[in-house]
């Protein structure tokens, strides 16, 4: 329980930042290869709550960072693919400048400590 | 930009929302199943997912219309309640529609008449000029004129006068509500003309002595008498048989400054003297009839202008001095100043005579509303104590107190709405009505009730007052439970709970006060109206009909008025049936009035107030047509002419206050130097203008000995037969005398029952809505023991299996009643007191502390509680024991 629950508190701009930059990377990807990706890419160091996902994209679909269309997988299974838009890649930016110098001023007192 | 974008995505996921759901659960779908798939483990695969159900809420939330969505199930969990309890929900709406319909109706009366401002350009700029700071509001027309062309106070300056116009051509009178106008009246207003043209204003148009005839006309006036047609512009209208060019209509919403008497034709003033030839009021200095407005500059404070007005006030005055007037009276006049007031709200005769009893009626129906929200609270509140289970249930499965509050509260708002909804109709309807009943024959009113934001939003404001009044403090207590101890009891235990109960009590205290207050306002109004039907005014108002009659049109010479008022009497006379006729200059209960201080023999000079006579001029016979008594003496006869002695009556208190016990007959009152007149009789006491004024000094002199007869003159005709059969023989006869005279008709009876209209409708409103109270309060108390009587079934079925009596079951139940009624009533009377006196100026004959009225009061209220209280207990006392222990 307790270890689910670290896992849960990853803060949901993050969860925006690693998707838009999976998006970002791979073009268009339907929810379960984004998951997959997240995961393959930080070698299962962070492991999200899957279902997690979906109230998040929807939120970057109100946001206009991303669109959906529906496609058919390798699988032949409907499935929907999520896109960046403009918005998105510049919110990914502004997210990522951010983050590093919000963790790089982090690192700095670490190792003055 | 973004917000724009983001509600344009919110609006069109709204449109396809259905789907949204399908999508979503789709796609999760596919993502377990991909992952049941590759880890070959469908448990885990759900594990690493997390909970699908809670996802799906969230991910809706995330287009943030979820608490429409609630709300929108709030409102329909809401109407399958009401629908499922026709009764509550049907007593609940008819008490707040009565309640809020009756508050709503009389705000837009008061809203029309007293707050509403007018409908013209910035009316908040408009002022008003007066010549002191209460009283008479109107100026004479020299001075009028000073002040339009001396006065820099304003952007512009108007003056006014209503009137009324006849627009028959002979014969009996159609009236059309007139305006005189200064020449700038619209123009300063800010009213354009939707047809031709208004009057172009200022010294060189309208405002021209000998102005060519001109007419504006309203729109209303357009459409009634020339169909809205739209060659109107240069049609005359005849006015007192002269013909008026009409040149322009007014735009609909302008209805005149008089907010409760819409104008019809609008002529300036400088045509005067067409109407009024040989007697006009232009250079009167001592006739004062205009009233004057101006429009304050945009940066001009009201106080800057009134100082520049103060500034120019002595010069006026001094310009406009009645010469022909007495030293001391031209002293007075020369004191004389300016006051100024704002404008905005128009004038109103219903405002200014009726503030205080609208203000009454207003409070009256508050306290109605009020009452029906006390009930309503009541009864949500034992409605609450039966569902105190689903409460328990919903929030046991993790509903928050504040979701129970509001879903009571949406139910709450639904009922207010319902009530408001019906309200405004019952209102729309209730308002016309009132007008209508405040209508009468000779003066009909006309106020714009047409729906306004403002009665609108009072309305809205009155439902969600309501609303909070009674809905929540029953919500918050209904939510104020101890799960566990509720879902564990029976349902029927957990009913009692102390806290509740007394604020049923209370409750109930507070319609015991307010209905106490109401009914004894509805006793003091009735009683008042009793007082004013009863009392005895001086003369007979049956079978009396009051002829009006006005020579102004006809050829009849000034010296030839006497001989034709003399010849229409007789021809009166001899009409079969008739009984008695006489002529008069007034008659008496209209606002018309002559009174001025005169000179008693051996009086010395008290303040000229004390020497105040209201006066009348009548002919022989005036006394035995309306019936009054003569005391001592002789009427007049047709031998007081103009070659006889001056003689002259006087009423009882006349007689009393100048002559004490000495006998008056013999005595002389002086009404000038050279005007001094025998006293040779005493007549009884009459009312002058209103039948509620105390009595008057009255002094008659006669019409046989009028040196100069106006050119109008009132008769009085008493008849043996039914009156209003005479009207044909009436006008024949007096057509007789000359074809072009004009005539008004009507019955005594109708004009001394239309001026006691105000405490009509207040005594009929009051006791409406005194019954309404008390059928509310008994509503109430049922409701409350008969909540009292299941609470307490069993304890019932006990004390009757033991051998309790019928009676004292009874006794039982109805002494939780006992001590809201014994405290309310006294609290109630307490308030009736303070109340009463607020009321005072209301009232005839009749004290506001009057005990007679405040027990009886009391007496009625006590009695209708404690039946409304026997019912349900005794049905209490009926009950078979055997069943009500089997239930337990």
């Amino acid at each position: 329980m307790a270890d689910n629950l670290r896992r849960d508190e990853i803060p949901p701009g993050t969860l925006y930042m690693l998707i838009l930059r999976m998006l970002a990377r791979h073009g268009e990807m339907h929810g379960y290869e984004i998951a997959n990706a997240i995961q393959q890419v930080s070698e299962d160091v962070l492991q999200v709550e899957e279902g997690s996902l979906y109230p998040a994209l929807q939120r970057m679909l109100l946001k206009g960072w991303v669109t959906a269309e529906w496609g058919v997988t390798a699988g032949n299974r409907r499935a929907r693919y999520y896109q960046l838009t403009t918005a998105g890649r510049k919110q990914l930016h502004t997210e990522m400048a951010q983050y590093e110098r919000v963790s790089g001023a982090i690192q700095k007192i670490l190792q003055r400590a | 930009m973004e917000w724009l974008n983001e509600f344009t995505r919110r609006l069109r996921f709204r449109l396809r929302g259905v789907r949204f759901d399908q999508d979503l659960a789709e796609e999760m779908r596919l993502h377990m199943e991909l992952r049941a798939a590759e880890a070959g483990d469908r448990d885990a695969a759900q594990r690493r997912f997390g909970n699908a159900t809670q996802l799906l809420e969230s991910s809706r939330e995330a287009w943030g219309w979820t608490l429409l969505d609630t709300l929108r199930q709030d409102l329909r969990y809401g109407l399958r309640m009401l629908a499922s309890h026709p009764g509550f929900t049907a007593t609940a709406v008819l008490s707040l529609a009565l309640g809020i319909g009756a508050n709503t109706a009389i705000y837009s009366i008061l809203n029309a008449v007293i707050l509403r401002s007018l409908p013209v350009e910035d009316p908040q700029r408009l002022v008003q000029i007066r010549p002191g700071p209460s009283g008479d509001d109107v100026f004479t027309n020299p001075i009028w004129e000073q002040v339009r062309d001396r006065q820099q106070a304003f952007t512009g300056a108007l003056a006014y006068s209503p009137d009324r116009f006849d627009l028959a051509g002979g014969g009996e009178s159609r009236f059309a509500q007139g305006l005189w106008v200064s020449g700038n009246f619209f123009r300063v207003l800010g009213v354009p003309a939707i047809r031709g043209r208004v009057f172009t204003g200022s010294t060189g148009g309208e405002d021209r002595r000998g102005s060519a005839p001109l007419a504006v006309i309203s729109y209303s006036f357009w459409k009634r008498n020339f169909s809205g047609d739209t060659s109107v512009i240069g049609k005359t209208v005849r006015l007192n048989r002269h013909a008026f060019e009409i040149v322009g209509v007014t735009p609909p919403w302008f209805r005149g400054l008089d907010v409760d008497q819409s104008f019809d034709v609008a002529i300036p003033i400088a045509c005067e003297p067409i109407l009024h030839a040989g007697h006009s009021s232009l250079d009167e200095r001592a006739s004062w009839w205009l009233r004057i407005l101006g429009r304050l500059p945009a940066e001009e404070s009201l106080q800057r202008a009134a100082d520049r007005m103060r500034a120019i006030a002595p010069e006026i005055f001094r310009a406009t001095v009645p010469g022909e007037f007495p030293a001391q009276i031209q002293k007075q006049y020369l004191q004389n100043s300016f006051f100024l007031e704002p404008a905005a709200t128009g004038f109103s005769d219903v405002g200014a005579h009726s503030r205080t009893a609208l203000f009454t009626l207003m409070a009256i129906t508050g306290l109605v509303l009020l009452i029906a929200c006390a009930n309503i609270a009541n009864l949500l509140m034992a409605r609450a104590a039966a569902r105190q289970r689903e409460f328990s249930v919903r929030m046991a499965i993790g509903a928050g107190r504040a979701r129970v509050v509001r879903q009571l509260m949406t139910e709450s708002l639904l009922l207010a709405a319902l009530g408001a909804g019906a309200g405004l109709l019952l209102a729309s309807w209730g308002s016309r009505l009132l007008v209508h009943l405040l209508s009468t024959t000779g003066h009909p009113l006309e106020i714009d009730l047409s729906p306004d934001p403002h009665v609108l939003a009072f309305t809205f404001a009155v439902a969600i007052s309501t609303a909070v009044l009674f809905g929540f403090s029953p919500a918050l207590r209904a939510t104020r439970i101890e799960l566990n101890q509720v879902l564990k009891e029976s349902a029927r235990a957990a009913l009692p709970g102390a806290t509740r109960f007394n604020l049923g009590k209370a409750l109930l205290t507070l319609q015991v006060v307010l209905s106490l207050v109401l009914l004894v306002g509805a006793g003091l109004f009735l009683e008042t109206l009793r007082n004013l039907l009863t009392a005895d005014p001086g003369f007979t108002r049956h079978n009396v009909l009051l002829i009006g009659a006005d020579l102004q049109q006809t050829a009849v010479p000034p010296a030839r008025r006497a001989a034709a008022y003399r010849e229409i009497r007789e021809r009166l006379q001899a009409i079969p049936g008739v009984a008695a006729a006489a002529s008069a200059m007034f008659t008496p209960i209209s606002p018309q009035g002559w009174a001025q201080p005169v000179q008693p023999e051996g009086m010395t000079a008290d303040s000229p107030r004390d020497r105040l006579v209201f006066l009348n001029r009548v002919s022989p016979g005036y006394f035995k047509t309306l019936r009054t008594p003569l005391l001592l003496g002789r009427d007049f006869n047709e031998r007081d002419d103009l070659h006889s002695p001056k003689v002259m009556l006087i009423n009882e208190s006349t007689a009393r206050q100048f002559f004490g016990a000495a006998d008056p007959l013999g005595k002389t009152i002086g009404l000038n130097q050279n005007d001094v007149y025998q006293i040779v009789g005493v007549v009884k006491d009459t009312r002058y203008n209103t039948i509620n004024e105390q009595p008057r000094r009255i002094a008659y002199v006669a019409a046989g000995q009028d040196p100069e007869p106006e050119s109008s003159m009132r008769f009085a005709v008493r008849s043996g037969v039914a009156v209003e059969t005479l009207i044909p023989a009436v006008r024949s006869a007096i057509s007789g005398v000359n074809r072009d005279i004009s005539l008004e008709i009507r019955e005594f009876e109708t004009q001394v029952s239309e001026s006691l209209l105000q405490p009509r409708m207040v005594a009929l409103l009051s006791s409406v809505f005194g019954v309404l109270a008390l059928l509310l309060a008994m509503v109430g108390l049922y409701g409350i023991t008969a909540y009292t009587v299941a609470r307490r079934r069993a304890e019932i079925g006990v004390r009757i299996a033991l051998g309790a009596r019928p009676g004292s079951v009874i006794r039982l139940m109805l002494q939780d009643l006992a001590l809201p009624l014994a405290v309310g009533i006294s609290l109630g009377l307490g308030a009736s007191l303070a109340a009463g006196r607020l009321v005072n100026s209301l009232l005839y004959g009749v004290r506001p502390n009057e005990p007679a009225q405040l027990a009886a009061a009391a007496l009625i209220l006590a009695a209708a509680a404690m039946l409304a209280g026997y019912l349900p207990a005794r049905r209490a006392a009926r009950l078979d024991p055997m069943i009500a222990l089997r239930e337990e």
